[in-house]
């Protein structure tokens, strides 16, 4: 019986290898687009909570605010790169647990003000790396950039390990903090107060990513 | 004849390597002095939380100032500012502040004029100098002075 199909597939072995390239081509072009498509802040806002998140983005170089118009998609700082399966489980994982959040848990408990502060741990360093790739030699850095970010490379692979957005508060989010305060402010004595910022910040929004 | 060509190239070429050597040592700029920072020197110049997570180094702030800490002198809002940007940038990230007037990095009284350290202290706990006048409502404002 074996025999008998391992004939069959030998006879007919030019055709299976054909069918066998074009279901991986076509798995490939799937995954890539699937990858592709999902991948930006039109994508991940429709479940993720991260309003304010965008709109800083948007006023920042890395979201499209600088001369030359370029657009850093959220998955290159935000997810790992260090290998393709790793990266799509992360994606897939981190989308389960956003929506769930966004559609059945309670959102308005996160608390933002405090996730600033472990901000390092939500950037991927490769991500950054993978455009900055002089940053311990490029002669625009200033000189004191470029001892830093020796120390940075100092720390690596130790327990004092820092990340670029340790020192690079709101890299990427241009005035997060006060965008984030727009929406739930950090003192009771702003509340209320925000309202027509917030407004502002929406109908922004909704017209970026129309 | 050869033996006298051979000496004269190792001339040269031991000239050329005195001169590397020479060249070597005037272009090389002093290494940044290390100051080990015994637990003692560490209770008596304490660092902010933000900056010890950071493994800042005596160096990094006070450059050029030798390896004597007790001979240390201030920084400056220069010193702060060659990674903190600019007052400019410190103000804009307080902006949600300046909707109801109390961004202290824009004050309403003084505006960008105020020096880093007549609030923020390195080694010691950090002074809110609105809290002069605010006693009161400082604390509705805004936080601790970091």
């Amino acid at each position: 019986m074996i025999k008998k199909v391992f004939l069959f597939i030998k006879s007919k072995l030019f055709i299976f290898v054909m069918a066998g390239v074009f279901i991986g081509l076509l798995f490939s072009l799937g995954m890539y687009e699937g990858l592709h498509r999902t991948s930006n802040d039109k994508f991940c806002i429709v479940c993720h909570e991260m309003a304010p998140m965008v709109a800083s983005y948007h006023s920042n170089v890395h979201g499209g605010a600088g001369k030359s118009g370029i657009k850093v998609a959220c998955v290159t700082c935000h997810l790992p790169h260090d290998n393709v399966l790793n990266y799509i489980y992360t994606k897939a994982k981190n989308g389960v647990v956003e929506g769930a959040i966004h559609f059945f848990g309670n959102p308005d408990a996160i608390d933002w003000h405090k996730n600033r502060q472990r901000r390092d741990e939500f950037v991927v360093d490769e991500g950054c790396i993978s455009c900055h790739t002089n940053y311990t030699t490029n002669p625009n850095i200033s000189e004191k950039g470029i001892k830093m970010h020796k120390h940075y490379v100092s720390l690596q692979d130790t327990d004092k390990q820092i990340g670029c957005a340790s020192c690079h508060v709101e890299i990427g989010h241009k005035g997060l903090r006060s965008m984030l305060n727009y929406y739930k402010p950090e003192y009771e004595f702003y509340d209320g107060k925000f309202d027509s910022k917030k407004e502002a910040v929406e109908k922004q929004l909704l017209e970026t990513l129309k | 004849m050869c033996n006298k060509k051979t000496l004269y190239l190792v001339g040269v070429f031991l000239f050329f390597n005195a001169m590397y050597l020479i060249g070597s040592e005037v272009s090389k700029t002093p290494p940044a002095q290390e100051v080990a920072v015994s637990a003692e020197l560490q209770e008596k110049f304490p660092l902010k939380n933000h900056h010890a997570k950071l493994s800042l180094k005596c160096a990094d702030c006070h450059e050029g100032q030798g390896d004597e800490p007790e001979n240390f002198q201030m920084i400056g809002d220069e010193g702060c500012l060659s990674c903190h940007k600019s007052k400019q940038y410190l103000a804009d990230r307080l902006k949600f502040m300046d909707v109801l007037h109390v961004n202290p990095h824009n004050s309403i009284h003084d505006g960008q004029r105020l020096y880093c350290d007549e609030c923020h202290f390195e080694h010691q706990k950090s002074e809110n100098m609105c809290l002069n006048c605010h006693s009161n409502d400082v604390k509705i404002w805004m936080k601790d002075t970091p």
